[in-house]
């Protein structure tokens, strides 16, 4: 990584040079309009039918509304700070940008950027169909909802850094994992479930996840607790280790890059 | 005169291969200088090292003062690089494209500059259209000034000229040498066009087998070895006849 501070020049740049992009492939609309809105009819189905029992199915209703709300924080994040560094690859851009001054922090700085606007369409969306379809209110979890989205959004950066590391080092071929790596995290996640409801082989995996504790953190408030604090800093602590790791695996990555002349890959 | 750019003693290894070995070269402020070889001999590689974008195994680089790579953003501030290769990039305007790379340079408003160096260029006209729609040589011609917009202090083009008609060729080599004159900026280029080099740089750096096997002028690099003229001693010299054996044809940059 190259040392000294951020250029905002720099930053806008290139959220604004994804802007255009956009602009010209409405079709990338696809990931914050049509699957957060397809995930809401399925979840929040789901949770109607089963919350008709009354008991613990009133509970499943608001587990799964939430929790598949809250998800697509860390899917939105992590699919458009992903997807935005694969269309370098995409358009051969990478080298074009390689020779200027960018430094890497300052390319994932203007791509999350322009990804907070993506998360907003695509979270606020899935947000308004659950109140308008189910009568959901994700703003009833209170001020705890602030700390467990921004614990969830870092959890995504972290692993579309991780996903870019692997593109770098095996190439274009590796790039499935930006949309598949989720859902291997989704369920180990307990996003909709208790953790205990996974198989006990999988116990210490799902603990290790800081999205686990943060879906965790939501239920407790569902269920008309008071925020659980101790969850909410054990996320905040695992997703700065998660954070901390995919930079070290991003930064030897791109060293690797660098040493075997990966470039001409895509120039 | 102060260097712009200084490599020392530049080693690069792919698996079996030895792209770049040991190659100096020091580039002063205003110099043009051609960097020419056979394919293989190790051209890219060197470029792609000086610009930090393939770290050497062994030896340094260091541009306007800033060693790579920890100087590379420092450095890259004063560099403008442009190949023949190189897509611009898709779903973007000319405009729109030469304003993001403005900015990445630092420039905070570059609209008077873009218009400025299209009509540098003659292709003042082209400001709207989509990079996509661009013929190849009007993209080679944009990718430039790309490369000149920031005024740098060293501009490194890699076969720019390769798809370009004489008549665009011309242009290209005339808008280099005034921006060269008019900025002090030196220049850096590859080419497989020895008359043009002829016409453009000063100075000629013959690369084979990944080593600087001459360094001079282009008439004394003719004269040295016995031919009228570039052609005549690149031949030659990629004919096997210079000090060093030739290359070996790579998959990697070289």
């Amino acid at each position: 990584m190259s040392s000294g501070s951020l250029s905002w020049i720099r930053v806008r740049a290139i959220a604004r040079r994804h802007t255009y992009v956009l602009k010209r492939s409405p079709h990338r609309l696809f990931d914050v309009t049509v699957w957060p809105l397809v995930d809401v009819l399925l979840f929040g189905s789901i949770g109607a039918f089963v919350g008709q029992g009354g008991g613990s199915g009133e509970k499943a209703f608001g587990y799964l509304l939430g929790g598949i709300i809250l998800w697509h924080v860390v899917y939105q994040s992590q699919i458009s700070l992903s997807t935005g560094f694969l269309e370098e690859t995409w358009s051969r851009n990478l080298l074009n940008l390689m020779v200027t001054p960018l430094k890497e922090a300052e390319y994932v700085a203007g791509v999350a950027l322009f990804g907070m606007a993506k998360l907003v369409v695509g979270v606020g969306l899935t947000a308004l169909l659950a109140l308008i379809a189910y009568a959901f209110d994700v703003t009833d979890i209170g001020w705890g909802l602030l700390p467990i989205a921004a614990i969830l959004l870092f959890v995504g950066w972290s692993i579309a850094l991780f996903v870019i590391g692997v593109v770098l080092r095996f190439g274009s071929g590796a790039e499935a994992l930006a949309w598949g790596i989720l859902f291997a995290v989704m369920p180990l996640s307990g996003v909709f479930y208790p953790v205990e409801a996974l198989p006990g082989l999988l116990h210490p995996v799902a603990l290790a996840l800081p999205t686990t504790h943060a879906f965790a953190a939501m239920r407790a408030i569902l269920d008309g607790r008071s925020i659980p604090w101790d969850r909410v800093a054990l996320a905040a602590v695992s997703a700065a280790i998660l954070a901390g790791l995919a930079l070290l695996f991003l930064t030897k990555m791109l060293g690797v890059f660098r040493k075997r002349g990966f470039i001409s890959r895509y120039a | 005169m102060q260097p712009v750019f200084e490599a020392h003693q530049l080693v690069k290894r792919y698996r079996d291969t030895l792209a770049v070995d040991g190659v100096d070269l020091v580039v002063h402020a205003g110099e043009r200088v051609a960097l020419l070889g056979p394919n293989g001999a190790g051209k890219t590689t060197t470029l792609m090292m000086l610009l930090g974008v393939i770290s050497p195994d062994s030896g340094w680089v260091e541009v306007v003062g800033h060693r790579l790579p920890h100087g590379r953003s420092e450095a890259l501030a004063h560099v403008g690089f442009s190949a023949g290769y190189m897509p611009l990039a898709e779903r973007l305007r000319v405009r729109e494209f030469l304003r993001t790379y403005g900015e990445l340079y630092g420039l905070e408003s570059p609209f008077e500059r873009i218009e400025e160096e299209l009509e540098r260029f003659h292709i003042g006209h082209l400001s709207s259209t989509m990079c996509t729609e661009l013929s190849s040589g009007q993209r080679t011609l944009i990718g430039i000034v790309k490369a000149t917009l920031h005024r740098p202090r060293l501009i490194v083009l890699d076969e720019p000229t390769a798809s370009l008609d004489p008549d665009v060729a011309l242009r290209v080599r005339t808008g280099l040498r005034d921006v060269c004159r008019d900025e002090g900026s030196a220049l850096l280029i590859t080419s497989h066009n020895m008359l043009e080099i002829e016409r453009l740089c000063e100075r000629v750096v013959f690369l084979s087998g990944g080593r600087v096997i001459a360094d001079d002028h282009p008439d004394a690099i003719a004269k040295r070895f016995g031919r009228d003229d570039l052609e005549g001693a690149f031949l030659h010299l990629a004919g096997g006849h210079g000090q060093m054996p030739l290359p070996q044809e790579t998959d990697r940059p070289a």
